[in-house]
């Protein structure tokens, strides 16, 4: 079974160009599935002018599909508008495995549909957690339970994310798998020179939104720099919610003691970060908090709500949602302040969140996906059905229409009509080898 | 249903060591059948004797005349050739069912590279030879109307880059024997 390799496609609208969590995770654990001998091709839709296919490191192959994104990066949903290409595309890249990324995603939804009824294995990696009381989460959460109906296997970042998905969708607890997020340690390392302690410095890093506890930050901040004269804040970050701190500053007179930064790129967050001694997470909810991993690979000592995805003990003091409680907190990790060694914290870093390691308990994911049985149609559709009173009858109906149209698409286009791509090989030494060796072409 | 409507034809170098010639042809057969299906519609419609303002527009607008217009603009092209000249350039024609024929020459000393690559469209995934041209933005594309399969690209894209090979080593043993 370890010598078993995939290829395997991963789908999501949300891809590089794009900078974010999804973006990363899927880089990251495709470059390391690349190490461990598989194949990966990655589908998106087009950034602008980047449409086509392009090459990335470690010879990753990205699909940029040119349907045009029109809300928040997000493809058109059209149902079965994407059923051609991503059949041809699973057809000529010989796909064994189809791994679909983020709830949000319209393009993953139809991938993964579409997959099911050609009789591909799937997987679905949650990466957000989604509430349940407003209307767009019923819809997002309805959608979730027609794509989770039919999936082999799904993968979860966090218990938190597991719980909320499992109760969001209704899938059995025993399909669901938790892999947490690691951290690009060779990027986020700490400073070379030690910091001082005659100033502290405690660093804020996030999205200034209601969700990511921004006004608690309001009330936290003048609390403790009233009580500590010698802590300074740097916040970065921008959001609807920057003018309320703003407003904090000039009423509490703390300008000299509070920088706003604005919005600070991903390739600048370590400067950010190595340049304070406490990374501060005010999250009222989080399926997976990468920010907090970033600031401790840093070397910092993290003070966080109970979000999912948390630290070991001695790494990070939590608090809950609530500003006397995160003074508290910030109070007690400024005593353990001196006890801490950044580079010590980095090392244990490395060892605890590594992509290769969510690459191997992935590919272990993957296996058991593989060993699931072949379904057929009417089996399939029984799941559906148990989605809902009218919603199953509608899920269903939708399936058998996905499965007459594969069904013209293969009278259209037959299987053995689309060709089949050679396999690129990085060529190790480029001089006096023929292209005909880079091509592992297969011989007629 | 799609790929084994084309032919591939290698018409080797005439006389040896001048011109080689790659031709890719479409089966009409395809482009017939469709016409051959769509002419009762037109009939139907055209049998109509009344003329009013409204009927003309409904036949118009229900394939009568459409179906006439649509036959006589549709042009499908029957073939398209690569006539690679070594030192001299390439030759790129398109020939369609009509008679009419299309020719493009790209000197030798302007391609820079023949590529092969994969186009995406919305609906499909295919491979396509194209020439990078100094001095041109876009890529020049070999066979502008067909898509051919890969197996009858990779001869042609073969053929010019031995043309060019050829090209780059005369040019190096003229600069010697000048120098």
């Amino acid at each position: 079974m370890a010598d078993l390799k995939h290829r395997i496609l991963m789908v999501s609208d949300f891809f590089y160009p794009n900078f974010g969590g999804v973006e990363n995770h899927i880089y990251y654990l495709s470059q390391c599935l690349l190490k461990l001998g598989h194949k990966v091709v990655v589908l998106t839709h087009a950034y602008g002018y980047r449409s086509g296919v392009r090459y990335m490191t470690g010879g990753l192959k990205v699909y940029y599909v040119p349907w045009r994104p029109f809300f928040m990066q997000n493809t058109c949903p059209t149902f079965y508008g994407t059923f051609p290409i991503i059949r041809t595309i699973l057809l000529r890249e010989k796909i064994s495995l189809v791994h679909g990324h983020q709830a949000f995603s319209t393009l993953c939804h139809e991938t993964l549909m579409h997959s099911r009824t050609m009789g591909y294995k799937v997987v679905f990696t949650d990466h957000s957690l989604y509430g349940f009381a407003d209307v767009g989460s019923i819809h997002m959460n309805k959608v979730l339970q027609f794509t989770l109906a039919d999936v082999t296997r799904a993968i979860c970042v966090s218990h938190t994310s597991k719980e909320n998905t499992v109760l969001r969708s209704g899938l059995p607890p025993e399909k669901v798998f938790v892999i947490p997020n690691a951290v690009d340690t060779a990027m986020f390392k700490p400073a070379l020179v030690r910091l001082g302690r005659d100033e502290i410095v405690i660093v804020v890093i996030s999205r200034l939104v209601y969700r990511k506890g921004a006004d608690l930050l309001v009330e936290v901040i003048p609390e403790v720099c009233h009580l500590y004269p010698n802590v300074r804040f740097i916040v970065g970050g921008d959001g609807p919610k920057r003018v309320r701190l703003e407003e904090m500053r000039e009423k509490h007179s703390l300008q000299d003691r509070v920088e706003m930064l604005g919005a600070v790129p991903h390739a600048s967050v370590r400067s950010v970060l190595i340049s304070g001694h406490i990374f501060l997470n005010s999250s009222l909810t989080e399926a997976f908090c990468i920010a907090i991993l970033e600031a401790a690979s840093c070397g910092l000592l993290t003070v966080s709500t109970r979000v999912g995805g948390v630290l070991p003990d001695d790494m990070i003091v939590l608090a809950e949602p609530d500003p006397s409680d995160m003074v508290h907190a910030i109070r007690k990790a400024i005593s353990i302040l001196p006890n801490i060694d950044p580079q010590v914290m980095h090392d244990r870093m490395k060892r605890l969140y590594n992509w290769n390691d969510v690459a191997e308990r992935t590919e272990i994911v993957y296996n058991r996906a593989l060993k699931c049985s072949d379904q057929s149609l009417l089996e399939r559709l029984s799941r559906y059905l148990s989605c809902g009173a009218w919603a199953g009858k509608l899920f269903c109906l939708v399936m058998i229409i996905d499965f007459l149209i594969w069904r013209l698409l293969e009278l259209l286009q037959p299987a053995k009509d689309i060709e089949e791509v050679p396999d690129v090989v990085l060529p190790c030494h480029q001089h006096g080898q023929r292209i005909e060796e880079i091509f592992r072409w297969k011989s007629e | 249903m799609g790929k084994i409507s084309m032919a591939y034809i290698h018409e080797g170098e005439w006389p040896p060591g001048t011109v080689d010639i790659h031709i890719v042809k479409k089966s009409l057969r395809k482009a017939v059948s469709v016409a051959i299906l769509l002419l009762p519609f037109a009939c139907i419609f055209l049998s109509f004797r009344e003329i009013s303002a409204t009927l003309i527009l409904w036949r118009l607008l229900l394939s009568g005349h459409f179906v006439i217009l649509l036959l006589l603009l549709w042009n499908p092209v029957h073939k398209e050739s690569v006539v690679i000249m070594p030192a001299f350039g390439v030759q790129l024609e398109t020939y369609y069912a009509s008679g009419r024929i299309i020719r493009r020459f790209i000197p030798a000393g302007e391609i820079l590279k023949p590529v092969l690559l994969e186009c995406v469209t919305p609906v499909t995934c295919y491979w396509s030879l194209s020439l990078l041209v100094r001095g041109k933005e876009e890529l020049v594309l070999v066979f502008k109307e067909l898509r051919p399969p890969m197996k009858m690209l990779l001869p042609v894209w073969k053929a010019l880059c031995a043309s060019m090979e050829n090209k780059e080593s005369a040019v190096t043993s003229g600069e010697v024997e000048g120098g």
